[in-house]
């Protein structure tokens, strides 16, 4: 037993180096770049956007208020066109019903003298 | 009440009275359409303030319809007086903007060029100036670069 055991070894010179790393060729902005990128995007949108809800609630006030100013008009048409057919209405009521004694035509149902909008309109 | 049902066994077609008008509720009416009230609007609200506001008051009094008639033929009166002197003045603008309005939903931020034009035209020759109550900075209809136009 003189001789000494031959350990594995090496071979002369060594190994290669084992490439374990993905030799890709790097494109495209960094990470950074993108991230940036991406916040300042989003950042703009959301301004524009909450400018965007701004103008459109001064829009709709607009809107409110072009109707406010045309209420009283149209009202005022309303009005006399519903007086025209409650007098229409009433005065066929009192023809139907002018035998019955004590009948009052248009008469409201309610115990109130407020008024409220006739619930039955008679129709000839 | 609450539930509106039609009664078709009763009635068949839509009824239209016609009962002409009571001396007492009898006014000739404005016939304009959306369009053209919708673009006239502010100059109606601030050349009828006192007119209007009065019949309103006089609503908020009593809601009959029979309460506020002399208070509304005002109104009209008042309404058609400045549809005349509209017509009169500015004719040209003032159909410009209400058929830009008829063409884009009634939208007014879709038509302001037209808008700016017939504005100037009432402010030069009628002295009257479009404001919007409680606008904060610059008005909505005067601004320059807007999101929506």
């Amino acid at each position: 037993m003189s001789a000494v055991p031959q350990q594995e070894l090496p071979r002369p010179g060594g190994f290669p180096e084992i490439r374990y790393k993905r030799y890709v060729p790097k494109i495209g902005p960094s990470g950074l770049a993108l991230f940036s990128g991406i916040t300042l995007m989003c950042t703009l949108g959301l301004y524009r956007t909450g400018q965007g809800n701004l103008e459109r609630r001064e829009l709709e006030r607009e809107k409110v208020w072009s109707r406010i100013h045309l209420i009283p008009l149209l009202q005022a048409e309303a009005d006399r066109d519903t007086y025209r057919r409650e007098a229409a209405a009433n005065e066929r009521e009192a023809e139907v019903m002018k035998n019955v004694k004590g009948w009052k035509a248009g008469e409201s149902v309610y115990n109130s003298k407020r008024y409220t909008p006739q619930t039955f309109v008679v129709v000839p | 009440m609450s539930t509106f049902r039609e009664a078709s066994h009763i009635t068949t077609g839509k009824f239209v009275d016609p009962t002409p008008a009571p001396a007492e509720a009898a006014h000739p009416e404005v016939g304009t359409t959306s369009a053209p009230l919708k673009s006239a609007a502010f100059f109606i609200g601030s050349y009828c303030k006192d007119y209007n506001e009065d019949f309103m008051l006089c609503k908020d009094e009593n809601n009959d319809p029979a309460h506020c008639l002399k208070e509304g033929r005002k109104v009209t009166r008042c309404a058609m007086d400045m549809i005349t002197k509209l017509r009169e003045n500015c004719e040209k603008e003032w159909e410009a903007h209400y058929k830009c309005l008829e063409k884009h939903n009634q939208e007014y931020y879709a038509c302001r060029k037209p808008e700016r034009t017939f504005n100037e035209c009432v402010f030069s020759k009628l002295k009257l100036e479009k404001v919007i109550p409680g606008a904060s900075n610059t008005p909505i209809h005067l601004r320059e670069n807007t999101i929506y136009n």
